[in-house]
């Protein structure tokens, strides 16, 4: 069965076609070429395909892509503004949150949601904010470094 | 196909069905009378998983998450706490009317999954989903809640309590909806802990849970629930050693329905702990549970 779908995505407003059984990660990927969002396990115990569905991180494989009709998403590609990286994302650079850079993504977006409900984490609300993100590499203690830093550096 | 392979262009890994939206009760039920298998789809974090297995091979599903009414919260300090069968798990963590007044929903959710699974999993989809680890069933027994069932031949109430019938098995019908799920209010003076010793931190591979409440009206005595999980074919409540505490127990009436709680469980084998162990895991965990509510309870009367 096929659905006319739009919905906004990291800022655009888009309009496809999909069918029922479609997810959106295979949307966001195959269909609109943002291969940020990474096939990990497809079973929502990895992360790697998280994204913001109206402001609250999910596992977009575990999203049929119909349900994101009239929804709000966004991916790791809608982080940078006007092409300058987001505090984050500067942070994972500087203190090695990226190993094979695989996670990356997923966390990167756990850490967003995090930071839009609280500006100074503790530690141990950041490794709660982690729980549903894996790191194949373990490079969590410097993933978690990263986010701190960045929220120290923001106002 | 190997599931694992880099996604290509053409992969689709769920089996073809129908995503249907309906926008009220009655609608909903045309398609479960109908020939062709329905399911119900609340968050999909364990249907998706079941159909991609091949376990579950509906031709449509229901999205229930858009009924009127089933994203509401409603609470009143007479009538009690209203939770829509479509409200995420998330809110439990976060909704305030949760933290002051049903701490176990709140400490309890916490601890499920993860963010991403809470902001999608639904109350009506995980109580439905009967799994003798499925944490939410212990806060949720404890406080009594009931369920409350829509079918095309009408509405009825099921008490959590005998809604589970053990292996997976629920006292639904197959053409039910959860519409709303029930919690009567408590007195402020209202403790509970959730304790779990699980292989993984996210949860999974549950070796035993428990959750014990206790309550108190004007003084009188101190009433108790106790709730454990992975120790049987369902999530359940041993109201007899819940009697045997009842007042302020002694360390011999702990010892009696810790007691009454081995006797009535039936642990299974799993491949991460032997029967035996998760029996010894759950006395450890409901002793630890009920010594730190009655701590609460008399640092509350000084
Ligand atoms: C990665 C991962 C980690 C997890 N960790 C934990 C954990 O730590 N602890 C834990 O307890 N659980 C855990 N779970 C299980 C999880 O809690 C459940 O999968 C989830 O809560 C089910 O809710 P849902 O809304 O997604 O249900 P769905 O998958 O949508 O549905 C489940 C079942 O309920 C039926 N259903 C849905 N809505 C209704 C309704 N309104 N009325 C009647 N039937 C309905 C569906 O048809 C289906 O049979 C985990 C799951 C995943 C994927
Ligand atoms: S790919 Fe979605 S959680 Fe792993
Ligand atoms: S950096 Fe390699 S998976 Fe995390």
């Amino acid at each position: 069965m096929k659905h006319d779908i739009t919905f906004t995505i990291n800022g655009e407003s888009v309009h496809l076609t999909v069918l029922s059984h479609q997810t959106l990660l295979e949307v966001i990927r195959n269909d609109l070429g943002l291969t940020g969002p990474k096939y990990g396990c497809s079973t929502g115990e990895c992360g790697a395909c998280s994204v913001l569905l109206d402001g609250e991180v999910v596992n977009s494989c575990l999203v049929l892509a119909p349900e994101a009709d009239g929804a709000e998403i966004m991916t790791v590609e809608g982080l940078s503004e006007d092409d300058e990286l987001h505090p984050l994302q500067k942070s994972f650079i500087d203190h090695h949150g990226v190993q094979c850079g695989y996670c990356a993504p997923g966390m990167l977006i756990s850490a967003k949601a995090l930071l839009s409900r609280t500006s100074r984490p503790h530690e141990e609300e950041i490794r709660e904010a982690l729980v549903g993100n894996l790191c194949r590499c373990g490079a969590y203690a410097d993933i978690i470094k990263s986010i701190q830093v960045a929220s120290r550096a923001r106002r | 196909m190997t599931r694992h392979a880099f996604i290509s262009m053409e992969t689709v890994f769920l089996k073809s069905f129908q995503y249907i939206r309906p926008e009220s009760l009655e609608e909903a039920g045309r398609f479960l009378a109908g020939d062709a298998p329905v399911k119900l789809l609340g968050g999909g974090n364990t249907l998706l998983l079941r159909i991609q297995s091949g376990e579950e091979e509906p031709a449509i599903l229901l999205d229930v998450k858009h009924l009127p009414g089933f994203k509401d919260v409603r609470y009143h300090h007479n009538q009690g706490l209203k939770l829509g069968a479509a409200v995420n798990l998330q809110h439990l963590v976060m909704g305030l009317e949760i933290r002051r007044h049903y701490a176990l929903l709140h400490q309890t959710a916490q601890k499920l999954a993860s963010p991403q699974v809470r902001n999608r999993a639904t109350i009506g989809g995980t109580l439905a989903w009967a799994s003798p680890v499925s944490e939410l069933a212990a806060p949720m027994l404890c406080y009594d809640a009931v369920c409350h069932v829509w079918s095309s031949r009408g509405l009825r109430e099921i008490p959590l309590s005998e809604f589970y019938l053990g292996d997976f098995q629920t006292a639904l019908a197959g053409d039910e909806i959860i519409t709303h799920v029930h919690l009567p209010a408590f007195p402020n003076r209202t403790y509970g802990v959730y304790r779990r010793q699980t292989v993984r931190h996210d949860g999974r591979r549950m070796i035993a849970a428990a959750a014990v409440l206790a309550y108190r009206r004007q003084q009188a005595l101190t009433h108790w629930r106790i709730a454990v999980l992975g120790v049987d074919d369902r999530p359940k409540r041993i109201p007899e050693a819940e009697a045997a505490l009842e007042g302020a127990p002694t360390e011999e009436e702990v010892d009696r329905a810790l007691h009454i709680v081995q006797e009535q469980i039936h642990p299974v084998d799993a491949d991460y702990a032997r029967a035996d162990y998760r029996r010894a895991s759950l006395n450890v965990l409901l002793r630890q549970a009920i010594l730190d509510v009655i701590q609460q309870l008399q640092s509350m009367r000084s």
